[in-house]
C-alpha cells in the first residue's frame, strides 16, 4: 500500500487563469485609454478628481468591512475599479468633496449594504452618480472646456454638446464629429473620448470579460433610435436635413457624445447587475440604447444613458428568465 | 458545428500527437476487480490457491448487464480482497501472481478470417464471442459491450410506459478516434495500431448494431495511417473535429454535431436516436477477438500531466497504476493528485495502487505546484459559465441554488441535464467549485427519491 496522502476533489482538476482580481486588473487596463484621454484634455483637475474617487472608494470599502466585521476583500480590486469608474463619470475640476461623497455612496450604499460583490441589484457607480446629480446638479453640470496638455490655455467652464443640443436642435446640421469622437469637447472625464473607450471595450470583448451582446445591443439600440428620431422629431424636421447621410450624421453624433460609450462598454456590462443569457443581454443593451436617445430628444434631462442602465438593471432578474433551450431536453426525456 | 456552439465550451491547448502505444511488461501481480463495467458485480468462480491460465474466466455473473472477468496473466490466485476500484469504491478483487509463462487456456479460435466474412455472418454469431470474452466499452462507466450493442429493443423501462416494447432502429455507427478529455488520448493513439483488426472490428460493430452508415471521427490534423484507405474502401465517412475545443468530443455533443440529433438527457442514450457510438479502442478489441480468436487482455492507457515522459502504453488489465506511472518515468515532483481519466472529468483517486481496468482510460498526475484550489467566493453573476455551458444551462444559478439547498428549485432549472463537463468551473473567475455544487444537488435529490 502506498501511504502518500493524495488530494481528492471533484473535477475539474485544472482551472482557467482568470480570477476576480485579474478580471478587475484587465478592466482597469481597458479604462486606461479613456483615463489618459481625459487627463490629456482636462489636465490636473481631472487627475485630482479621479485620484480622490479611487482613494475614497478603497478607504470606504476597508472601513465598511471593518465596521461590519466582514472578511476584507480589497485585494480583489473591485473597489479600486469602482473608484476609477466613479471618477471617470464626474466632470473634471469638480469640488473635492464631490468624488469623495460619490465613491463613498457607491461603495457603501451601492455595494456593501447589499452584501458586497455579487449581491447588489444595480450598478453602484451609477447609483452614486444619480444621487450626486440629483443632489448637486450645479456642481455636476459644471464642465470645463478642454485644454490639451501643453497648449497653455486657461480653465473655463463650458457646456457640453448635449446641453447645447437641448437648447438648439439646429446643431444637428453639419456637426463637427471629429472633436466629439476624439474627446476634444467639454464633458465628463472618461466619457468624452469615444475612440479610447472603444479601444478599451474591444479589448474586453476579445478577452471575454465583456459579452459582445451588451455593447452591441446598446449601440444598435441607440443608433436605431437616433435614426428614427431624426425623421420624426418635430425639431429636427424643421431643420430639414437633406439626404440619408445627414440623418446618419445624427446617429454618429449621438453615439459619440455623452456617456453612451462608457455605458455601453463599461457600465452596462458590469457583471453583477447585468443579465447572463444571450437574448437577455441583447434586450438589455437595446433597452439602454433606446432609453438614452429617447431622453436626449424628449426628456427633461440632458443625457438618459445612465438612467437607462439603472432602469434595465431593475429589469435584469426578468431578463434572466429568457433562457436558451437546454440541449438534450426533448420530449422523450420528460 | 452550429453557429452558436462556436462560442460555447473552452479552448484548450492542443495535445501533442501521441506516439503508438508502448507494450508494458506484465506485472508480478495483477489485481482484477470483479466489476469492471457499469452493472452487476461478478461472482468469483476460482478458488484461492488455484492455478489459472490467461483468458480463463475468473469471475462471472448470470445477470445480463455484466461482463465476465478474465485472468490477464497465467499464475496462481493469491487472494480475494476488497480493494478500491478506479471509481474509489471497494470491490472484491482477485489477486493473481504472475508465473511469467503467459500460457493461454485455449488455442485461438478465429471467428472470421476476412472482411467479407463479417458481412456474411449472422450478427448473433458475432455477438456471442464478445459476450463470452467479457468485452466492455472502453470508457468511464462503460456498459458491457454486448449490452451496448445487442438487442435494438429497449431494455429500459421508461420506454415501456405504454406497455409496448419500442424497437429502436439503429442506423449510424460512430467510431471515435477522438478523446473526450485530452491529454489522455488512448483512442487517438489507437489510430497508430491500424491493421486488419481495426477494419474487421468496425465492420463487425456496424453489422451487430445494424448500422448502415459508419462515421469515423478523428482529431483534425491527425495522421490517419491505414484508416484513410479503409474508409475509402468501405465508404465510411471520415469526419475531423477540433481536438482543442472542449467538451465537444463527449458522446452526446459529438452525436449532435455529426448527425444533428439530440440524445435525450438525463435518462436517454445514443441508441434512442439511432446511433451507436464506440471508442476506437473497442473496435480494435472486437477485431482482435474475432480475427485472432483470443480476447484482448490489455488496455491502452495514457499517462500525462507532471510526469517525466507522458506516454501511452498497452497495459495488462489489473496492473497497478503506480507501475504504469513508474514506466512513464515517474512524477516530476511529489504526486499531489492522481486523477484517473483526464484533467477535466477525471476522478481524483486516493490510492495509486488501484488497478488498470476495462473502464480506465488514463492517469493524469499533478504535483503540488500545479494543484488548483477552489475558493469560497460568492458568485459574481458575470455569466461566463452561461456563455461556456455546452448544454445551455445557467450554471451560476444552479450553483447558488444547490449551495443553499434549494434542490427542488434547481431540478426545475434542469439540473439533471448537466453533463458535468466542468467547463463552468474552469471559466469561473470566482473559482467556485461548480461541478462539486451541482453534483451535491444531484446526489441529494436522488437520495431524497430513494427515501420516497
Amino acid at each position: 500500500m502506498n501511504h502518500n496522502l493524495l488530494t481528492v476533489s471533484s473535477s475539474p482538476h485544472i482551472l482557467g487563469s482568470m480570477t476576480v482580481r485579474s478580471m478587475h486588473l484587465e478592466l482597469m487596463v481597458a479604462l486606461l485609454p479613456a483615463l489618459l484621454t481625459g487627463v490629456y484634455f482636462f489636465g490636473l483637475p481631472a487627475a485630482i478628481t479621479v485620484a480622490i474617487a479611487v482613494v475614497a472608494a478603497v478607504a470606504a470599502e476597508w472601513a465598511a468591512c471593518k465596521i461590519a466585521k466582514l472578511p476584507n476583500r480589497i485585494d480583489d480590486l473591485h473597489s479600486l475599479t469602482m473608484g476609477l469608474m466613479m471618477g471617470l463619470v464626474l466632470p473634471p475640476g469638480a469640488p473635492w468633496w464631490l468624488p469623495l461623497i460619490g465613491s463613498v455612496l457607491a461603495v457603501v450604499l451601492g455595494k456593501m449594504i447589499f452584501g458586497g460583490l455579487g449581491a447588489y441589484p444595480m450598478n453602484p457607480v451609477i447609483i452614486a452618480w444619480a444621487a450626486l446629480s440629483i443632489s448637486w446638479p450645479e456642481q455636476m453640470n459644471a464642465f470645463l472646456a478642454p485644454v490639451p496638455i501643453g497648449s497653455g490655455g486657461e480653465w473655463e467652464t463650458a457646456t457640453t454638446f448635449l446641453m447645447d443640443l437641448k437648447d438648439d436642435v439646429g446643431l444637428v446640421m453639419d456637426p463637427e464629429l471629429g472633436p466629439l469622437w476624439w474627446g476634444n469637447t467639454p464633458g465628463a472625464i472618461g466619457a468624452t473620448g469615444a475612440w479610447a473607450l472603444i479601444v478599451g471595450g474591444l479589448y474586453l470583448v476579445i478577452r471575454g470579460i465583456v459579452p459582445w451582446q451588451i455593447p452591441l445591443g446598446t449601440l444598435l439600440g441607440a443608433a436605431a433610435m437616433a435614426l428614427l428620431a431624426s425623421y420624426i422629431d418635430p425639431g429636427v424636421i424643421e431643420v430639414e436635413l437633406e439626404g440619408f447621410a445627414a440623418h446618419l450624421d445624427v446617429v454618429w453624433l449621438h453615439l459619440g457624445t455623452g456617456g453612451l460609450m462608457i455605458a455601453a462598454f463599461f457600465l452596462a456590462p458590469e457583471p453583477v447587475s447585468s443579465p447572463v443569457t444571450p437574448w437577455g443581454m441583447i434586450i438589455y443593451g437595446l433597452g439602454i440604447g433606446l432609453m438614452a436617445v429617447i431622453v436626449r430628444f424628449w426628456g427633461t434631462m440632458v443625457d438618459g444613458v445612465f438612467y437607462g442602465v439603472l432602469l434595465m438593471n431593475a429589469v435584469t432578474p426578468l431578463l434572466d428568465r429568457i433562457r436558451p433551450r437546454v440541449l438534450g431536453k426533448v420530449m422523450s426525456s420528460a | 458545428m452550429s453557429f452558436t456552439s462556436c462560442f460555447k465550451g473552452i479552448k484548450r491547448a492542443r495535445p501533442p500527437e501521441p506516439t503508438g502505444p508502448v507494450v508494458l511488461k506484465p506485472p508480478e501481480k495483477v489485481f482484477l476487480p470483479l466489476r469492471q463495467h457499469r452493472g452487476q458485480t461478478c461472482e468469483p468462480v476460482v478458488e484461492v490457491g488455484q492455478d489459472v491460465a490467461m483468458g480463463q474466466v475468473v469471475g462471472s455473473s448470470d445477470e445480463f448487464e455484466s461482463a465476465a472477468v478474465l485472468a490477464s496473466v497465467s499464475g496462481r490466485v493469491e487472494g480475494l480482497v476488497e480493494m478500491p476500484d478506479p471509481s474509489g469504491q471497494l470491490i472484491p478483487t482477485l489477486i493473481i501472481a504472475n508465473d511469467g509463462q503467459d500460457t493461454w487456456q485455449d488455442p485461438p479460435q478465429a471467428v472470421v478470417t476476412s472482411a467479407e466474412e463479417v458481412t456474411a455472418k449472422r450478427p448473433t454469431r458475432l455477438l456471442k464471442p464478445i459476450r463470452q470474452a467479457g468485452l466492455v466499452r472502453a470508457a468511464i462507466q462503460g456498459l458491457p459491450l454486448h449490452v451496448d450493442l445487442s438487442p435494438p429493443m429497449a431494455p429500459r423501462s421508461y420506454l415501456f410506459m405504454t406497455g409496448m416494447p419500442v424497437t429502436r432502429q439503429v442506423d449510424t455507427l460512430v467510431v471515435k478516434a477522438v478523446d473526450p478529455d485530452p491529454p489522455i488520448c488512448p483512442n487517438h493513439a489507437c489510430l497508430k495500431l491500424g491493421g486488419p483488426e481495426l477494419e474487421i472490428g468496425i465492420l463487425a460493430l456496424a453489422r451487430i448494431a445494424g448500422a448502415t452508415e459508419v462515421i469515423v471521427v478523428h482529431p483534425a490534423g491527425a495522421e490517419l495511417g491505414e484508416m484513410a484507405e479503409m474508409a475509402k474502401n468501405h465508404l465510411w465517412n471520415l469526419s475531423a473535429v477540433s481536438p482543442t475545443k472542449y467538451p465537444f468530443t463527449t458522446d452526446n455533443l459529438l452525436i449532435h454535431h455529426l448527425t444533428g440529433r439530440e440524445v435525450p438527457t438525463p435518462y436517454g442514450e445514443p441508441r434512442d436516436v439511432g446511433v451507436v457510438i464506440e471508442p476506437l479502442q473497442t473496435a480494435l478489441e472486437v477485431g482482435t477477438l474475432l480475427l485472432g480468436g483470443r480476447p484482448s487482455l490489455e488496455r491502452v492507457f495514457s499517462v500525462a500531466g507532471d510526469v517525466a515522459n507522458p506516454q501511452t502504453f498497452r497495459v495488462r488489465l489489473g496492473t497497478p497504476v503506480s507501475q504504469v506511472l513508474a514506466a512513464a518515468g515517474g512524477p516530476t515532483a511529489g504526486v499531489a493528485k492522481a486523477v484517473l481519466g483526464g484533467p477535466m472529468m477525471g476522478y481524483a483517486h486516493y490510492d495509486l495502487d488501484t488497478p488498470v481496468t476495462k473502464e480506465t482510460e488514463g492517469l493524469f498526475i499533478q504535483c503540488d505546484s500545479n494543484l488548483v484550489h477552489y475558493e469560497d467566493h460568492p458568485c459574481i453573476h458575470c455569466g461566463r459559465c452561461v456563455r461556456a455551458c455546452p448544454v445551455n444551462l445557467i450554471p451560476s444559478e444552479l450553483g447558488k441554488l444547490c449551495e443553499f439547498k434549494h434542490f427542488d428549485k434547481a431540478m426545475e432549472m434542469d439540473l439533471f441535464h448537466c453533463i458535468e463537463c466542468g467547463v463552468c468551473a474552469y471559466v469561473c473567475p470566482a473559482r467556485r467549485p461548480m461541478v462539486h455544487l451541482l453534483r451535491h444537488g444531484k446526489t441529494e435529490l436522488l437520495a431524497g427519491r430513494m427515501e420516497e
